[in-house]
C-alpha cells in the first residue's frame, strides 16, 4: 500500500468510522452529547478533507491521472458470477467533487450544530447527515457501478430521512415519501442499466468498461442499440436525481426540512448527483450522437421550463429551489454538448452559492430592506420580455402554467402512480380470489385473508 | 351517489331569501374576522394579545373558548405542573390556597363520608390520576400489579387502616398481607365498576364536526382539505406578494374574487378532475353574473348548510386556513405603508372562492373514493353531498361519552387515596353514586389545570410582592447624582440598569416607554422609506429626516450614489442567480461565494467585523443631524412614503418640542438633574431571523429607538424649547446636558449621537460615563450569557460580550437573544423601591413618582393607558405561544420559510404561521402579567373606571394588578373589582453582595434577592 492509498482509505474511512460511532450510539441506546456529535462530525470532515487535499497534492506532483484503492470483493458468488466490487476511483472527476463535497458539508455541518442546537431531532439529524456524507463520498468516489449504486442509494435514504425530519407534521412525512417514491423510479432505471451493462461488457469496472484510457478520455465498445437504451435508462436515473423535467416538482418539496438540510442537500449536492452519473458514463453518451443530442434537448427543457417556474414562485425556498433545477438542467445541455470540463465547474461554482443563499434565506427580509435603501424607493419587478408580446390571455395560462409548476405532479401522480396502484391492487384481487379459489372455500374466508393481508 | 343538479337550487339571487342570506353571510363575517390572528405582515412584528377576541370574557373562560375555537391548549400540561410541584416551582401550600380560595366555602362541604371536597381536589392534583381507552386500562389492570398492591403514593397509614377494616370485615384472621391487599383492591374495583354502572352518561371533552370535511376525515379518511390549501396556498402566496416574485401576476390589479375567476376558469384535460369541476363552478358563476358574495350564499346552499349553521360553517370555513386568511383581513384593512395592499372585500372574495374549492374538492373525493378507498361505507354509494350535510346537522357539537371501564378507574384510585373502604362503598345509593362521580367529573382536567396555573401564578406572586415589601422606605435624597440614564422600560433593560447602579450606586436610572414621548415618521439618511416610531395606538404627525452634516454633503452625496450602485448590482445578482442567463454567470463565479460562506459560518463575528471595515466606504459617515425643526420648504427631496399634507408637517415647533419634554419629564418624576442625561432607545439585530422585528423597541412599533432618544436629546438642549420650560416653571439647570444613546439589546452594543456638540466641560464626565456604562454592558452580556446553553457558564464579563456580539452576527444562530422571554413584572413607580432587587430580567420598569403627581393622577392614568395595553399584550402573546407553541405560537423555526415577503411558512407549503416560535418562548414561564403600582389603591380604581379598556383587562383577569402605597410598605391585591391588603410573609429577602454572586453557575429562573452593593437612595 502506498501513501496514495492510505490517504485514499482516510477519505473514505474517517466519515465511515463517524457514521457506525453516531449509528451505534443510537442503536445502543447510548446517546453521545451534542458537543460530542459535534466533534465527532468535525473531525471526520476535517480528516477526511485533509486526506483528499493530500492525494490531490501527489498527484499534482507526480503528475499522475488515477489512483484507485481497490477493497476487493465485498460479496461474491462464484457459482452465479456474481460479485460486489468494491473499488474507488480518484481521478479529475472524483477529487474536485469529493474535495467540494467535504467543504460544504463541513460547514453546513457546524452551522446545523449551531441552528439545531437542543432540537430534539439534533441526534437524528447528525446520523443521517454522516449518512449522506458517506453515500455522497461512495457515489462520486466509485470505481465500480456497484459502489455508485450503493452510494446513489445511501444518499437517496439519508435525504428522504431528513426531509421527513419533522416528523410529527404530516406535510413532511408525506413529502418526504413522494421523494422517496421518485428516487425509486430513478435507483429502479440505475440498477436495470447497471444489469444491462454488466452483461454486456461483462464489466463494472468504469475503468476497464470504457477502455483503459483515464476520464474524461476513453470509450465504450457496445453496439448502438444497446448504448441507446443504457444510456436512456441512465437519463432516467439521472433525470430523477437530478430533478429534471418531468420530476422536477420533487425539489421545491424536499423544503420540509430544517434549513441547513435543505440548502447543502437538495439545493448543493444531491441535486447534482444525477449530473455527475452522465458525467462519469460520459464516454458512454460521447460515441453517440443522438444520445447527446436527448441529453442536450432534456436539459434545455428543464432550464427553460425551471426558469418560468422559478420566477412566479412567491416563497423564497422553492424559488432557490427552481433555480437550482434550472441551473442542472443548463449544466446537463453542457454535458449533452460535450463541455464535461466546464460541467464540472459550473456544478461546484452552482453549489456553493446556492448553499450560501439557502443559508441565509431567513434573512431575505433585511436583504431586501438594505437594497431599497440602498437603491432609494422599491425594487422593481415585472414580466419576463417575452411575456409581455403576448396576448392578456395567453399571459395568463403561461402564468398558471408556471404557478402550477407544470402540472408535472400532476401527471407523474395520473400516468405513474396511479396505474401502479391500481396494476398491483388488481394483482392483490386476482391473487385473491386465486387463494380462495385453491382453498376452495366461501367468498367469506377469502375476504377474511383479505384482510389479515391488509 | 346524488348528481349535482339534485342540489341546483331555484335562483336564490332574485328573491328576499338572498337579502336575509346575505345579511347573514355579512354578520357571519365581521364575526369570524375577530377570531382570525392579528398579526400583520411580518416586518413590523407587534405584540398583542393572542386572545384579543375573547377579551370580554373572564380569562379563564376565555382560554377554554379558545379552546374550543382552535383546539388550542388553554394552560400547559398535567404532567408539566406536576413536574413544577415536584421540583417545588409549586408547593402543596400554594395549591391549597388556591383551592380554598376557588372553592370558598363549598370547599369544606364533605362530598362522601368524612372526605370534604378541597381534600378530594387536593388529591386529585397532587396524584396523578390516570385514564385512557378502554383497551389500556383493561391492559393495565391485567398486566400491572394495580389490582395487587396498593398506588404506590397511598400513605402507609391509609393502606394500614384500611386493611384492618377489610380484615375485620372478611374476619380474615391467618391471610398474608400481600393477600389481603390483593382482595381488598379487587374487591374495590369490582364495587368501582358496578357504582360506574349505576351512573347515568357523563361527557369528556366537546369534539366539534363544523365542516363537511370534518366528517369526511372522521369517517372515511380522506382529507378534502389537502388539495384546497395546496392551491390557495400557492395563488394567495402570488397574489398577495409584496414584491419578492420576478414575474408579476398579470391581470393583479383585479380583485381576487376576478382573479381565481380568470385564472381557474379555464380548464384542460390534463387539469386533475376536481379542478374541471372548479372550472364548472365558475363558469355557472360567470352565467348567472354573480358576485362573490351571491356566488357564496349559493355556495351555501350548494352545501345544505341551513340558516343557523351559517355562523359556525363560515367560521370554521375561515378558521380552516387561519393565516392566510387573517393575513389578507389584515392586507385589507390595517396596511395602507405595504407595498400592496389588499381592496376591500378581498375576504368576502376569499371565502367565495374557498367554498368553489371545497366544493369542487368534496365532489371530486366523493366521485373517487369508491376507487381509492374499500370503505364500506363510501361502496354503498350513500354519501351524496346532501348526506354530508345532514351528518353535519346531526354531529355538530356532540360530546364524547366515558366509559363505565373509564369511570370505574377513577373511583378505583381515588377511593385508594383516600381511604375509602370496599364496605363504605357498598352502601352507597344510586343517587349517591351519581353525586360523586359528577363531583369527580366536575373536576376535570381542564379544572386541574387551571388550578395548577392559579398556584403557579400565586407562587411567583408571592415572591414578587413579599420581596418588594420588605424594600426599605425611600429616604430624603440628597446629592446629585454623578449622572442620570433614561431607558426603555422594556424588561431587558432590568439587569442593564441594575449593574450600573451595582458598578457605581451614586448614578440614577428612570424607564419611561422607549419612544420617549416623540412620535414621528422617520427616515435615516441611508434609508428608503419613512417608518413610524411610536406605539401602534399613536398616528405620528411629524416627518423627521436624518441628513448629512452640510460640509460632508458632498462626501454624503457621492455615497449614496455609490451606494445605489452596489444596491442595484447586488439586487441583479440576486435576482439574477435565479434566471437562466445570467445564473450561468453568477454559477460559474459561485465558487468565490464558498469564502464567504465559509467564513460567516466559522468566523461570524470576525466576518462582520471585517465586512464593516470594507463597506463603511459606502456607509454615510456619524456626520449626520436630524431636521427635527419645523421646515416648511423641503430640503431633502423626494422619498417614498406618505408626503407631508395639511395634518403632517416636516418637525416640531419650538412649542411642540417643549411639550414633548415636559410631558417625559413628568412621566419620568425627573426634577433634580446631574450634568449628563442620557436618552437611551432600544433595538435588536440579528441574521437569519425573520422575526427579528418582534426583538426591537414595542414602544417604538417595532421599530428601533435610536432616534426618539436622538430626537428628544435634541429637544432637550435647544435653549429656545428650555425657555419655553422655564416659563412654565419646569427648570433645567444650564449645566445639564442629555446626550441620546442606543442599545442593541443583542449585541449589547451601545451607540450615542451628536457627542461632537458635547461642550468641552462635559468631555471628562461623559468619558467617565462611557467607561461605567462599558463596564455595565461587559456585565449585562454575562447574566445574558447564563440563559443560553451554548455559553459557558465560567466566561468572564469580556468574554460574554464577545459572545453575544458573535451571536448577532451568527447566520446559524436561531436565537440571536431572548427578547421578552420569561417576563412577568410590571413595576410602575420610583426606581428606589424596586432598587436593589435582582429581578432577573423579568421586570419591565416604568419610573412614576406618585408624590409629584396631581390629586386626580394625570400622570399615572397616561402612563398606565400605555403601559398596561403594551405589557399586557407582550405577555399574553408570550403565554400563549408558550402553553400552545403549535397552534398559538409559529412552531419550531427551523423549518420556517419567508412568504411573499408578509409571513413565514413552515416548511415547502403551509398556513402563514402568526406567533412565536418554539425558540423563542423555550424559557418562558408562561403567567399573566402582574402590575404592581406605586399609588394609593382607590387612585388606581378610579383610573379604571375611567378607562373601560384598562378595566376590561383588569377585570377579567388578563393582568394581575396589586399597589404599593407610597408612603408605607403596604401592599393591596386586585381581587374581583377591588383591592384587598396583601399579607407578605415572613423574614426578610436573601442578600447577596453582587448580581454574580448569586446567579453564578444558575441558568434556570432565580427568586428575587437584594443586591447588597447597590444599597439605597443615592
Amino acid at each position: 500500500m502506498n501513501v496514495i492509498q492510505i490517504l485514499a482509505a482516510g477519505v473514505v474511512g474517517f466519515p465511515v468510522i463517524a457514521l457506525v460511532v453516531l449509528g451505534l450510539s443510537g442503536l445502543l441506546q447510548r446517546p453521545l452529547s451534542e458537543s460530542a456529535v459535534d466533534r465527532i462530525a468535525k473531525v471526520s470532515v476535517a480528516l477526511g478533507f485533509s486526506a483528499a487535499l493530500g492525494i490531490l497534492g501527489i498527484m499534482l506532483w507526480n503528475g499522475e491521472r488515477v489512483a484507485v484503492l481497490d477493497l476487493g470483493n465485498f460479496v461474491e458468488i462464484g457459482t452465479e458470477h456474481f460479485h460486489f466490487h468494491l473499488e474507488f476511483l480518484f481521478d479529475r472527476l472524483s477529487i474536485p467533487m469529493v474535495l467540494m463535497s467535504f467543504v460544504l458539508v463541513g460547514v453546513i455541518g457546524s452551522f446545523a450544530n449551531i441552528y439545531l442546537q437542543g432540537d430534539a431531532g439534533y441526534h437524528r439529524f447528525f446520523l443521517s447527515f454522516s449518512m449522506f456524507l458517506v453515500g455522497l463520498l461512495f457515489a462520486f468516489l466509485a470505481g465500480t457501478i456497484e459502489t455508485l449504486f450503493f452510494g446513489w442509494e445511501l444518499v437517496g435514504l439519508s435525504s428522504a430521512l431528513l426531509i421527513a425530519y419533522f416528523h410529527e407534521r404530516k406535510a413532511p412525512v408525506e413529502n418526504g415519501l413522494w421523494v422517496w417514491g421518485v428516487y425509486r423510479i430513478s435507483d429502479g432505471a440505475f440498477l436495470l442499466a447497471a444489469l444491462l451493462l454488466h452483461h454486456l461488457t461483462g464489466e463494472g469496472e468504469f475503468m476497464r468498461m470504457v477502455s483503459a484510457s483515464p476520464w474524461p478520455e476513453g470509450g465504450l465498445h457496445i453496439d448502438a442499440w444497446s448504448t441507446w437504451v443504457v444510456g436512456i435508462l441512465l437519463l432516467i436515473a439521472a433525470a430523477g436525481k437530478s430533478g429534471l423535467v418531468p420530476f422536477s416538482g420533487w425539489l421545491p418539496r424536499a423544503m420540509e426540512g430544517p434549513t441547513p438540510s435543505s440548502a447543502v442537500f437538495y439545493g448543493a449536492l444531491s441535486i447534482h448527483l444525477g449530473a455527475y452519473l452522465l458525467l462519469r458514463m460520459g464516454p458512454l453518451y460521447a460515441g453517440s450522437i443522438g444520445l447527446r443530442v436527448v441529453v442536450f434537448m432534456l436539459g434545455l427543457v428543464t432550464a427553460v421550463f425551471a426558469a418560468m417556474a422559478s420566477r412566479v414562485q412567491s416563497d423564497v425556498k422553492s424559488a432557490l429551489a427552481f433555480s437550482s433545477v434550472c441551473q442542472v438542467g443548463i449544466i446537463v445541455m453542457e454535458i449533452g454538448l460535450g463541455f464535461w470540463y466546464l460541467a464540472l465547474i459550473h456544478i461546484i461554482g452552482h453549489a456553493f452559492l446556492r448553499s450560501l443563499q439557502l443559508l441565509r434565506a431567513p434573512t431575505l427580509l433585511r436583504d431586501y430592506r438594505a437594497m431599497e435603501n440602498a437603491i432609494g424607493g422599491r425594487l422593481a419587478n415585472g414580466q419576463p420580455i417575452w411575456v409581455t408580446q403576448l396576448s392578456a390571455q395567453r399571459q395568463m395560462q403561461w402564468y398558471r402554467f408556471a404557478l402550477e409548476r407544470g402540472y408535472l405532479d400532476t401527471l407523474i401522480e395520473g400516468w405513474i402512480l396511479r396505474p401502479f396502484v391500481r396494476f398491483f391492487r388488481t394483482c392483490e384481487r386476482i391473487e385473491n380470489w386465486w387463494m380462495s379459489y385453491l382453498q376452495g372455500s366461501s367468498k367469506k374466508n377469502g375476504d377474511k385473508g383479505k384482510q389479515a393481508a391488509e | 351517489m346524488s348528481k349535482p343538479s339534485d342540489l341546483q337550487p331555484a335562483r336564490v339571487e332574485d328573491t328576499d331569501t338572498y337579502l336575509v342570506a346575505r345579511a347573514q353571510v355579512e354578520h357571519a363575517i365581521e364575526h369570524a374576522i375577530h377570531y382570525l390572528p392579528s398579526q400583520g405582515p411580518i416586518a413590523v412584528f407587534v405584540h398583542h394579545n393572542t386572545l384579543h377576541a375573547f377579551e370580554h370574557l373572564p380569562f379563564e373562560q376565555g382560554v377554554i373558548e379558545g379552546w374550543k375555537q382552535y383546539g388550542a391548549e388553554p394552560y400547559l400540561s398535567e404532567d408539566r405542573y406536576r413536574e413544577e410541584l415536584s421540583r417545588g416551582r409549586i408547593t402543596l401550600e400554594d395549591l391549597d390556597e388556591v383551592l380554598a380560595r376557588d372553592l370558598g366555602e363549598k370547599g369544606e362541604q364533605c362530598v362522601l363520608f368524612s372526605t370534604t371536597r378541597i381534600a378530594l381536589r387536593r388529591m386529585m392534583l397532587r396524584y396523578q390520576v390516570r385514564n385512557g381507552p378502554d383497551e389500556e386500562l383493561r391492559w393495565f389492570m391485567a398486566e400491572t400489579d394495580a389490582l395487587k398492591k396498593f398506588r404506590s403514593e397511598v400513605s402507609s397509614q391509609t393502606a394500614d387502616r384500611m386493611l384492618k377494616e377489610v380484615s375485620d370485615e372478611l374476619s380474615a384472621g391467618g391471610v398474608t398481607r400481600a393477600e389481603l391487599e390483593g382482595r381488598t383492591l379487587q374487591w374495590l374495583h369490582r364495587i368501582c365498576i358496578e357504582g360506574a354502572q349505576s351512573v347515568g352518561e357523563v361527557f369528556n371533552d366537546i369534539q366539534p364536526v363544523r365542516r363537511h370535511r370534518d366528517i369526511l376525515l372522521q369517517v372515511h379518511g380522506v382529507d378534502c382539505d389537502v388539495r384546497v390549501h395546496d392551491q390557495l396556498i400557492r395563488f394567495l402566496g402570488c397574489v398577495s406578494d409584496q414584491g419578492f416574485a420576478q414575474w408579476v401576476m398579470p391581470n393583479r390589479e383585479r380583485s381576487l374574487f376576478e382573479l381565481f375567476q380568470d385564472y381557474y376558469g379555464v380548464t384542460r384535460a390534463f387539469h386533475p378532475k376536481w379542478l374541471q369541476l372548479v372550472a364548472s363552478e365558475i363558469a355557472d358563476d360567470r352565467q348567472q353574473g354573480r358576485s362573490s358574495m351571491e356566488s357564496i350564499v349559493h355556495s351555501l346552499h350548494l352545501l345544505g348548510v341551513r340558516e343557523y349553521g351559517v355562523e359556525d360553517f363560515i367560521e370554521s370555513t375561515l378558521l380552516s386556513l387561519p393565516g392566510w386568511a387573517g393575513m389578507l383581513w389584515q392586507l385589507e384593512s390595517n396596511a395602507a405603508w405595504t407595498p400592496r395592499p389588499a381592496s376591500r372585500g378581498t375576504l368576502i372574495d376569499y371565502l367565495s372562492i374557498r367554498l368553489i374549492l371545497d366544493i369542487a374538492s368534496l365532489r371530486g373525493a366523493l366521485a373517487e373514493s369508491p376507487q381509492l378507498e374499500d370503505r364500506p361505507a363510501v361502496r354503498e354509494g350513500s354519501l351524496s353531498m346532501e348526506r354530508l350535510a345532514q351528518e353535519l346537522r346531526f354531529h355538530q357539537r356532540r360530546g364524547v361519552r366515558q366509559t363505565v371501564e373509564q369511570r370505574a378507574f377513577l373511583l378505583f384510585q381515588l377511593a385508594q387515596l383516600l381511604g375509602w373502604t370496599p364496605m363504605d362503598l357498598e352502601s352507597l345509593k344510586g343517587h349517591q353514586w351519581q353525586a360523586l362521580m359528577s363531583e369527580i367529573s366536575s373536576f376535570s382536567t381542564m379544572e386541574r389545570r387551571r388550578i395548577f396555573h392559579l398556584a403557579y401564578e400565586r407562587h411567583y406572586r408571592v415572591g414578587v410582592l413579599d420581596a418588594i415589601s420588605k424594600q426599605s422606605l425611600p429616604r430624603k435624597s440628597s446629592g446629585q447624582p454623578l449622572f442620570q440614564l433614561v431607558t426603555c422600560i422594556d424588561d431587558r433593560e432590568e439587569s442593564f440598569r441594575r449593574y450600573l447602579e451595582e458598578i457605581e450606586p451614586r448614578l440614577e436610572t428612570f424607564g419611561a416607554a422607549g419612544f420617549f414621548s416623540v412620535p414621528m415618521f422617520f427616515r435615516s439618511a441611508s434609508d428608503a422609506h419613512y417608518i413610524p416610531l411610536c406605539p401602534v395606538v399613536l398616528k405620528p404627525r411629524h416627518f423627521v429626516d436624518e441628513i448629512g452634516q452640510l460640509s460632508q454633503q458632498e462626501l454624503q452625496r457621492r455615497q449614496a450614489e455609490a451606494r445605489r450602485v452596489w444596491g442595484q448590482a447586488s439586487h441583479r445578482l440576486h435576482l439574477g442567480s435565479r434566471t437562466l442567463v445570467a445564473g450561468v454567470l453568477t454559477s460559474l463565479l459561485g465558487s468565490l461565494a464558498s469564502l464567504p460562506m465559509v467564513a460567516r459560518v466559522l468566523a461570524p463575528r470576525l466576518t462582520s467585523k471585517l465586512r464593516d471595515v470594507i463597506t463603511r466606504v459606502v456607509r454615510p459617515n456619524q456626520a449626520t443631524t436630524l431636521l427635527i425643526e419645523r421646515m416648511d420648504v423641503d430640503v431633502v427631496g423626494g422619498g417614498a412614503g406618505p408626503a407631508p399634507d395639511g395634518n403632517l408637517n416636516r418637525g416640531f415647533t419650538h412649542e411642540e418640542m417643549a411639550n414633548i419634554v415636559e410631558r417625559l419629564l413628568g412621566d419620568l418624576g425627573l426634577h433634580r438633574f446631574s450634568k449628563i442625561v442620557f436618552i437611551v432607545g432600544h433595538g435588536s439585530s440579528s441574521l437569519n431571523n425573520p422575526h427579528e422585528s418582534a426583538y426591537n423597541c414595542g414602544a417604538c412599533g417595532g421599530g428601533r429607538g435610536g432616534p426618539n432618544a436622538r430626537a428628544f436629546a435634541l429637544m432637550a438642549n435647544d435653549y429656545r424649547v428650555r425657555r419655553i420650560l422655564d416659563a412654565r416653571g419646569v427648570e433645567i439647570p444650564e449645566s445639564t446636558v442629555f446626550v441620546g444613546a442606543y442599545h442593541n439589546t443583542c449585541s449589547d452594543h451601545m451607540e450615542y449621537f451628536d457627542i461632537d456638540r458635547l461642550p468641552p466641560s462635559h468631555h471628562l464626565e461623559f468619558l467617565e460615563a462611557k467607561e461605567l456604562i462599558d463596564r455595565a454592558r461587559s456585565a449585562n452580556a454575562l447574566e445574558r450569557a447564563r440563559r443560553f446553553t451554548s455559553a459557558p457558564l465560567d466566561m468572564d464579563p469580556h468574554e460574554a460580550l464577545r459572545h453575544v456580539e458573535a451571536r448577532a452576527e451568527d447566520l446559524a444562530q436561531a436565537r440571536p437573544e431572548y427578547n421578552h422571554a420569561t417576563n412577568a413584572v410590571c413595576f410602575v413607580g420610583r426606581r428606589i423601591r424596586t432598587r436593589g432587587l435582582f429581578m432577573d430580567r423579568r421586570s419591565f420598569l416604568t419610573s412614576y413618582d406618585p408624590t409629584r403627581d396631581k390629586s386626580d393622577v394625570p400622570v399615572l392614568t397616561r402612563i398606565l393607558q400605555a403601559v398596561i395595553p403594551v405589557c399586557s399584550g407582550i405577555s399574553l402573546e408570550y403565554y400563549f405561544s408558550t402553553v400552545d407553541n403549535q397552534r398559538y405560537g409559529c412552531g419550531s423555526k427551523l423549518p420556517h420559510n419567508i412568504t411573499s415577503l408578509l409571513g413565514v411558512m413552515e416548511g415547502a407549503a403551509s398556513d402563514l404561521r402568526t406567533g412565536l416560535s418554539q425558540q423563542m418562548v423555550e424559557i418562558h414561564e408562561p403567567m399573566r402579567i402582574l402590575f404592581v403600582i406605586e399609588q394609593l389603591p382607590e387612585k388606581v380604581l378610579g383610573i379604571l373606571e375611567e378607562n373601560p379598556g384598562l378595566d376590561r383587562l383588569v377585570r377579567n383577569g388578563w393582568v394581575q394588578l396589586a399597589t404599593l402605597s407610597p408612603e408605607t410598605q403596604d401592599i393591596s391585591l386586585y381581587e374581583a373589582g377591588h383591592f384587598v391588603p396583601y399579607r407578605s410573609g415572613v423574614g426578610p429577602t436573601a442578600r447577596y453582595p453582587t448580581s454574580h454572586d448569586y446567579f453564578g453557575m444558575h441558568r434556570e429562573h432565580l427568586p428575587l434577592v437584594q443586591i447588597a452593593q447597590i444599597g439605597g437612595a443615592t
